[in-house]
């Protein structure tokens, strides 16, 4: 049998009846419904937690001194006064200068971690994270015992003096080396070792392979870490404000105006310069991150150092005298704040851990920040995670998501400082219902954990990402409702995500400085802000102890969890063994 | 033309599919899609990729609803229920196991939300594993079962409820050959055993061609023919199904009489007539082992052909013939006896049959 066929079988009515078809609408779920406004609630949320604030503090920018418009006369004014715009000149070189400096040194770290067969690659790593653990006060204090004006190390300095750039500068690299070094070893470490073969097989010189294959391969970390060191020196004001002197930069500026001079305005104006070079290292770091998930292929093999005793020995030198540097900063607090009477008696006590009979707030301040610290993890993690879970897993409601991706970025763009201030001006404004919660320990958890959204956002959303995305189809065919498989499956898989969130939100609130610097109270004073009182009023010997105290609390709660969820997950995560 | 085989007749159908189409911005991935599925027909939907037979797919499961179009299924208008008030079983190429529960709540993870008691879960449970060969799986977890064994459980899983309808989102594509072969074999048994209605998305011919009672081959966004394997595989209803399903010949050629073509220097005879005008440019299909080389004698179409290259493919030779006194070379593929008793060999000049109702004409594209 033979023909010319028909063309398309089909046994319905010619195309041309059906175009103008009426559009399918899907109905929604009693799931789609509960997640649609359980989203709802929580972008209303992170608008009153983030949005409106900085809102608040872009209209006192505008404001005159009977909060009428005024237009840009406060920008005028600040720009007028070359004490105030010298600030910015100075910020940026301090920032530019410590960027270099932090990002060389992770990098070597960072290369002699992942790239290297050296001895000691786990104890490095352990002590370069050190720093995370600590007010970036604590550096600072640190080099004012190490090369201060009664410093045992300050001829080292030949006559320079270490308050003011050089000082700002060592305690900022201090500060921000293990932030660089976390983003270019995973930059390092996601390399493909087929590349290296190659390279080998082309008869490639070791030097010619770092840098066609090694550095182009960790380019997106290196710039990503080159922003990120940038934005978090700009807006730093610990150090700056322990170690600074008479060198004024931005984030000492608007402390100074908020609570020196009192001039909430110029506060709001210097603020949002703070802002500009934030929002533009977000912007960058958002652009190149597209192409850093794109740099791997799935078929790629990891890379595989193989010793080689030059390589080897260079950088196990270097990662120790980086090493070395990170612990004597700590050590040198350690011992300053164990000394009786610096620099006249050196006998070990206690003395400077009395804080009951000193400013500050004494022994209560460090309860207080534990107690912060504990609300912002259990409540953040609880907020955050299902905040991802909500805008991952919501079907349609596109405009929806959107905004609250949007908003759940937002904070990383936002420097603790700037958000700290936007607080005060939208929850102390009298006609705000939420007022009542200004001056208690609710604001400082609150802003605390809206400070530390954005990362722990990111965090979840990865690890949701990692679950198979038919799950919920698979529920929803099944019929059961969304929560049940929440709380069955999605937990439970990514528990290990969540409780990372929660010890990164508890260390960052409780050696956070910036955001909580305006928004205590006399009853909720913190050990990260009695540190800073502390200093300056002069009892430095007892800021370190503060400083020490907050730095060892730290430390055993993250050993402890690190032992604890080892426990929890051999329990929960059993389906992970083959 | 879609006349179901295996499949029970009901005066009405199961799934009904009417103007179906499908809208990514201005890009149509489906338009305008008629089909009708009866109750307890495996269907497969079979086309490359982009050819929007998933998409298909996932309107009938609601996860992605069409853009307009009615579907019906069991007399409801399930056009635009979400997808916990449609009634299927859904099976993904990923598994999409639930990695932290056991197989045992696996499988029975859709059971605890309706509401049965203890007992008669486990006890469903356990028939459903043991339908799927894995009873003695129950407590382990997912990442310590083979591939071919998770997607078993996820079939099973689909199964718990009963439902009316089983979805197979390309179900064997991330498994080896092997497994595949078997699975194949073991979710067709299946299917027939329980009478469920199901619909497999694949893109593997052969997978289509094994499993279905009919299959739907889409291109483009169209469907090209709804027809059974034999069918769909002796008569291709357009270049484009005979030349995605197996192996074809493509002749050009011309008319020169309602039953005949110049195909470079070849003259063609057809079994059947045509009512192009002489001169229409014509593409004739014809399969590879369609070509006859025993018992040639006063068949019409018989050609002195010369061997060129022979390929061993192990059970069969793959060979080109170059038809003596014309341009017209072809594929042809003789089995291992032939080769031997008729002496086929590289260079050989023998004698082929292209057998007159084994040729498909199709007017060529413009």
């Amino acid at each position: 049998m033979a023909g010319i066929a028909d063309h398309a079988t089909s046994n319905g009515p010619p195309g041309a009846d059906v175009t103008i078809a009426p559009r399918v609408r899907q109905q929604m779920s009693r799931d789609d419904i509960l997640m649609r406004t359980l989203l709802v609630v929580w972008i209303l949320w992170l608008l009153a937690t983030v949005a409106l604030p900085l809102g608040a503090l872009l209209r006192k920018s505008v404001e005159g001194p009977n909060g009428e418009f005024v237009g840009l006369a406060n920008f005028a004014q600040f720009f007028a006064n070359p004490a105030l715009t010298a600030s910015i000149g100075n910020s940026l070189y301090i920032a530019l200068v410590s960027t270099v400096i932090c990002v060389f040194f992770a990098f070597v770290f960072a290369y002699g971690l992942t790239r290297t067969c050296m001895p000691g690659r786990g104890t490095f790593k352990l002590i370069s994270q050190i720093p995370l653990l600590a007010p970036s006060l604590l550096p600072a204090i640190s080099l004012v015992y190490l090369f201060g004006n009664q410093g045992i190390a300050k001829d080292l300095l030949f006559g320079a003096s270490i308050y003011g750039p050089i000082g700002i500068i060592i305690g900022e690299v201090f500060w921000t080396f293990p932030h660089a070094l976390i983003i270019l070893i995973t930059a390092l470490s996601t390399s493909d070792g087929r590349l290296y073969e190659a390279a080998e097989a082309l008869k490639a010189s070791n030097w010619r392979t770092f840098w066609t294959v090694t550095v182009p391969g960790a380019r997106y970390g290196l710039i990503s870490a080159i922003f990120v060191v940038f934005t978090l020196v700009v807006t730093d004001f610990g150090v700056p404000k322990v170690i600074g002197g008479q060198y004024n930069v931005l984030a000492t500026d608007v402390y100074k105006q908020v609570i020196g001079q009192q001039n909430f305005r110029m506060g709001a104006v210097v603020g949002l310069i703070l802002l500009l070079p934030a929002v533009l290292s977000f912007v960058v770091d958002q652009y190149v991150q597209r192409f850093q998930s794109t740099a791997l292929s799935s078929r790629a093999i990891p890379y595989q150092p193989k010793p080689n005793a030059l390589i080897d020995t260079t950088c196990f030198i270097a990662c120790s005298l980086m090493a070395a540097a990170v612990l004597l900063i700590i050590g040198m607090a350690f011992f300053a704040s164990l000394a009786t009477l610096w620099p006249y008696n050196l006998t070990p006590s206690f003395k400077n851990y009395d804080f009951n009979n000193m400013d500050g707030g004494g022994w209560g301040s460090f309860y207080n920040s534990l107690k912060m610290a504990g609300l912002t993890a259990v409540f953040g993690s609880i907020l955050i995670f299902t905040g991802a879970y909500l805008v991952e897993k919501t079907k349609g409601f596109e405009s929806g998501r959107f905004v609250f991706q949007l908003l759940a970025l937002l904070p990383l763009a936002v420097p603790g400082i700037v958000l700290g201030l936007g607080y005060i001006f939208f929850f102390n404004a009298p006609s705000n219902p939420a007022s009542a919660i200004y001056g208690t320990m609710t604001i400082l958890v609150v802003c605390s954990i809206a400070h530390f959204y954005s990362v722990s956002h990111l965090t979840a959303v990865t690890a949701l990402k990692q679950l198979d995305r038919e799950i919920e189809t698979v529920s929803a065919s099944l019929k059961v409702p969304f929560y049940r498989t929440f709380f069955m499956v999605t937990l439970p898989v990514c528990l290990p995500a969540l409780l990372d969130i929660c010890m990164y939100l508890f260390v960052n609130a409780l050696t956070t400085v910036s955001a909580v610097v305006f928004l205590y109270s006399p009853d909720t004073t913190l050990a990260s802000i009695a540190v800073l009182n502390m200093d300056d009023a002069g009892d430095v010997a007892p800021a370190a102890a503060m400083a020490m105290t907050i730095f060892f609390a730290a430390t055993i709660v993250r050993t402890a969890y690190t032992l604890l969820a080892k426990g929890v997950l051999m329990r929960t995560q059993a389906w992970r063994v083959r | 033309m879609d006349t179901p085989t295996n499949a029970e007749r009901t005066p009405e159908p199961y799934l009904v599919i009417r103007g179906v189409t499908k809208r990514f911005g201005s890009f149509t991935a489906i338009e305008n899609i008629d089909l009708d599925i009866h109750k307890g027909e495996f269907v497969s939907f079979l086309g490359p990729s982009g050819c929007g037979k998933t998409t298909l797919l996932r309107a009938i499961s609601g996860l992605d609803v069409q853009t307009s179009g009615r579907i019906q299924q069991a007399g409801r208008d399930i056009s635009n229920l979400p997808v916990s008030e449609r009634d299927f079983g859904i099976v993904f190429q990923s598994y999409a196991l639930f990695p932290n529960l056991k197989i045992k709540d696996n499988v029975g993870y859709g059971l605890v939300s309706a509401g049965k008691s203890r007992n008669e879960i486990a006890a469903r449970v356990d028939e459903l594993l043991a339908m799927v060969g894995l009873a003695d799986q129950a407590n382990k977890y997912p990442s310590q079962l083979s591939g071919g064994q998770q997607q078993r459980v996820s079939l099973a899983r689909a199964l718990a409820l009963s439902p009316g309808l089983l979805l197979l989102d390309e179900p064997l594509s991330a498994l080896d050959a092997r497994v595949r072969a078997r699975l194949r074999g073991e979710i067709r048994d299946l299917q027939k055993r329980l009478g469920i209605t199901t619909i497999m998305v694949t893109h593997d011919q052969e997978e289509a061609l094994t499993m279905s009672d009919r299959i739907v081959v889409m291109s483009k966004g169209h469907i090209e023919q709804i027809g059974t394997p034999d069918d769909v595989y002796r008569k291709p209803a357009s270049p484009f199904v005979a030349d995605f399903v197996g192996r074809m010949n493509f002749i050009q050629g011309q008319l020169r009489d309602a039953s005949s073509a110049d195909c470079l220097g070849a003259h063609l005879t057809f079994a059947t007539e045509l009512t192009y005008a002489p001169g229409t440019p014509v593409t004739i299909c014809l399969r590879p082992e369609d070509v006859t080389v025993r018992d040639t004698n006063g068949s019409v179409n018989t050609f002195d052909v010369d061997v060129g290259v022979m390929e061993f493919m192990g059970n069969h030779f793959s060979t080109t013939l170059h038809v003596a006194n014309s341009h017209l070379n072809l594929s042809a593929d003789f089995s291992m006896n032939a080769v031997r008793d008729l002496g086929i060999k590289p260079g050989a000049r023998i004698k082929a049959t292209l057998p007159a109702d084994r040729l498909r004409v199709f007017p060529a594209p413009k």
